[in-house]
């Protein structure tokens, strides 16, 4: 495609988001043979990796070898080339260096942060495809103004906006740009929020209230209100109906691309002709013992293949997320797979033979009206264990109630899940000193 | 007298629209029009420049994104000087990434410094001697630059002056903006005074910035070493959803 669609375009790209899936395929497979030899070619770690694992490039002619023979690579194996050869991009990188123009990082919500190289205005082969296809689709048009609410660590976000003719309003991610976010939504009428979760949602409420901003007045004019990292409470979808906010879940896939929900809300759509995304067994050890699971909705170890990054591209990244995925064609007409996430393997926790991820706990503590802001952790020792613990956090309690709050929280948690926890309550500052605000380590240790 | 939005009048674009702070403290958004960034990105290579940035060189910038009117010249001006560049958010929470950058690359400059970075290396037990020491230029804002000064550092100064970019030539030296786009005075009461000079979709006319200090030559600044540029509370780290 070129240029910007008439305004009347349901899609930003009705050829690729609509194509076929045999069609996909086919162009995947092109796409993926590059990439291989293009990585391979470049890449120290993919090169050595496949090398070890006695396969080349030209051995993958047809989907079923990649899928029996190409190794995986996972996070630790770059940060230990990274430690071993002090190469600080993990040995992925396919560019000389002086080449690049930024080189930002990952969160590190889950770790360290690792390096992310990029080229800007090259370094992608194919068409644009993330953001502007999700955006075009909740309705951002050119004229609209889109506000983000972001960090600067992956750089300048706000070139998307740019580039799909509209303006954006800048905000930084905190509670304290809350209320000049409503004041501006009012003025600029914004069509787009990125990123607005539910730690922001719950905050707007007080925001709002003493600033005297009806929240439905302030939301009004969004077609799209993006939110990504953790599930939304219930606390946080009751006040969204309530303000009647359009959200949208948004969430990374395995370090190679990202994914958005549609229209339709049925799962984040993710583009396959920028990424090739496999659902394996979790408890496989390589390829070679690596049971494909392809079948609709059912969980699943992602895998994820860069097709299109010419820069520094992962090649069969073993993500340790937990999904599931959907192949089938979705409501909104497109045809390119959705994911839902439901956590990451090294968070889970096997109870007396029961699987037990925080995505599992999320609404039976957030139903204890004490417990609303949801701040839990699984203490989680080791893999495999005889006892739930679960360090929970409340307000608003006197002492004389709290035992009863204890066990009222093991009872929500019992009811959801078959598994009788042993609860520490913490009011919910202990927690959130643990890690940054509004947000706190799900999984910990001890 | 305060900002007040041009008639754009069809002929300008939008760039986007950011803040800048007034003399309250407080958050004002700021119309930017296209023409008006493209006039700074024009100009900062040669800012650049002025602190060693060349092809080849590596710029860390810790900067908020309601600040990316005024950094963002600075960004595109690193790529067309050759540099390259990386990023991290301007709070305390952010410091771990500051440190792990700088610990896996080569920097030339760490533009943008601010108290709360500073505060975060405090919560690691980092020594900021220790932590810049291999980075030949600093360039801190107004509530960090007395501290990495006190570290035996020697940091150039920089400071957003309302809408404007002021960034010191020299360790110890004044603050400079761009003369050719704006206009300082200094109000009775201390406080600098902003004008533009050229067309821009908000007009500045003698706004009052949230910068107190000296100035000279119209446009440069000796800034009071506890004034407050940017209006912002620091103390949050920002939370990573995204990713």
């Amino acid at each position: 495609m070129t240029g910007i669609p008439p305004r009347t375009a349901p899609y930003w790209d009705l050829e690729y988001e609509t194509m076929p899936r045999d069609q996909l395929r086919e162009l995947q497979f092109e796409l993926l043979q590059e990439a291989i030899a293009f990585s391979y070619e470049h890449a120290p770690l993919t090169r050595e990796t496949w090398d070890d694992a006695g396969i080349r490039p030209s051995d993958i002619r047809t989907w079923d070898d990649f899928t029996e023979k190409a190794p995986f690579i996972d996070k630790d194996a770059l940060r230990h080339f990274r430690d071993d050869r002090g190469d600080p991009f993990g040995g992925v990188l396919c560019r000389d260096p002086a080449e690049l123009t930024a080189i930002n990082s990952t969160s590190g919500t889950t770790g360290d942060p690792t390096l992310v190289a990029e080229m800007w205005g090259g370094g992608f082969v194919g068409r644009p495809a993330i953001m502007y296809r999700d955006f075009w689709g909740m309705g951002v048009r050119p004229g609209d103004a889109v506000a983000l609410f972001l960090f600067t660590f992956r750089g300048p976000t706000y070139g998307f906006v740019q580039q799909l003719g509209a303006v954006p309003l800048l905000f930084d991610y905190g509670v304290d740009e809350i209320e000049r976010l409503l004041r501006s939504s009012l003025a600029y009428r914004p069509t787009a929020l990125y990123n607005f979760g539910g730690t922001m949602i719950n905050a707007t409420a007080e925001i709002a209230d003493r600033a005297g901003i009806d929240p439905r007045d302030a939301f009004a004019s969004y077609h799209g209100i993006v939110f990504a990292g953790e599930p939304l409470g219930s606390r946080a979808r009751r006040l969204a109906d309530e303000w009647g906010l359009p959200l949208f879940e948004h969430s990374n896939v395995g370090d190679v691309t990202a994914c958005f929900e549609c229209t339709a809300h049925d799962g984040m759509h993710f583009w396959e002709d920028m990424a090739h995304v496999e659902g394996i067994d979790p408890v496989a050890g390589s390829h070679h013992d690596a049971q494909p699971v392809t079948g609709d909705r059912v969980r699943c170890e992602l895998v994820a293949t860069a097709l299109t990054n010419r820069v520094a591209p992962l090649i069969r990244f073993r993500s340790d997320d937990l999904v599931e995925i959907d192949r089938s064609t979705c409501a909104c007409g497109r045809t390119h797979a959705r994911i839902w996430t439901i956590g990451r393997k090294g968070d889970e926790l096997v109870v007396q033979g029961a699987s037990v991820l925080p995505v599992d706990l999320w609404a039976a503590v957030e139903a204890i009206d004490a417990c609303r802001l949801g701040l839990f952790q699984i203490v989680r020792p080791a893999r495999e264990v005889d006892v739930l613990r679960l360090r929970v956090g409340y307000q608003d309690t006197p002492a004389d109630r709290v035992e009863a709050l204890r066990s009222d929280v093991a009872g929500a948690v019992f009811a959801a899940i078959g598994v009788e926890p042993v609860v520490e309550l913490v009011p919910n500052e202990a927690l959130l000193r643990l890690g940054p605000p509004h947000k706190i380590p799900r999984v910990t240790r001890s | 007298m305060s900002a007040r939005r041009e008639d754009l009048g069809g002929a300008a674009t939008l760039w986007g629209v950011g803040q800048w702070v007034d003399d309250r403290g407080e958050r004002v958004a700021w119309e930017v029009g296209s023409d008006e960034i493209n006039r700074a990105i024009g100009s900062a290579p040669a800012r650049l420049a002025m602190l060693g940035v060349e092809r080849g060189e590596r710029v860390l910038f810790t900067s908020m994104l309601s600040e990316a009117a005024h950094f963002w010249p600075l960004v595109v001006g690193c790529m067309l000087a050759g540099a390259q560049l990386s990023c991290a958010d301007a709070t305390r929470g952010e410091a771990l990434r500051v440190q792990m950058f700088i610990r896996l690359l080569s920097y030339r400059a760490a533009i943008g410094i601010t108290g709360a970075v500073l505060d975060g290396f405090d919560d690691l037990g980092a020594d900021y001697a220790a932590v810049f020491g291999e980075i030949p230029v600093i360039v801190a804002r107004p509530d960090a630059y007395d501290r990495l000064v006190g570290a035996g550092l020697t940091p150039h100064a920089m400071a957003l002056v309302g809408p404007a970019l002021a960034i010191a030539s020299e360790p110890g030296g004044p603050l400079w903006v761009d003369e050719h786009e704006w206009q300082l005075d200094a109000g009775t009461d201390g406080v600098v005074l902003v004008t533009n000079l050229r067309p821009t979709a908000t007009r500045f006319e003698r706004t009052r910035t949230a910068l107190r200090g000296e100035v000279i030559d119209g446009h440069g600044i000796r800034f009071e070493p506890t004034t407050q540029s940017d209006g912002m509370n620091r103390d949050e780290s920002p939370v990573h959803d995204a990713d």
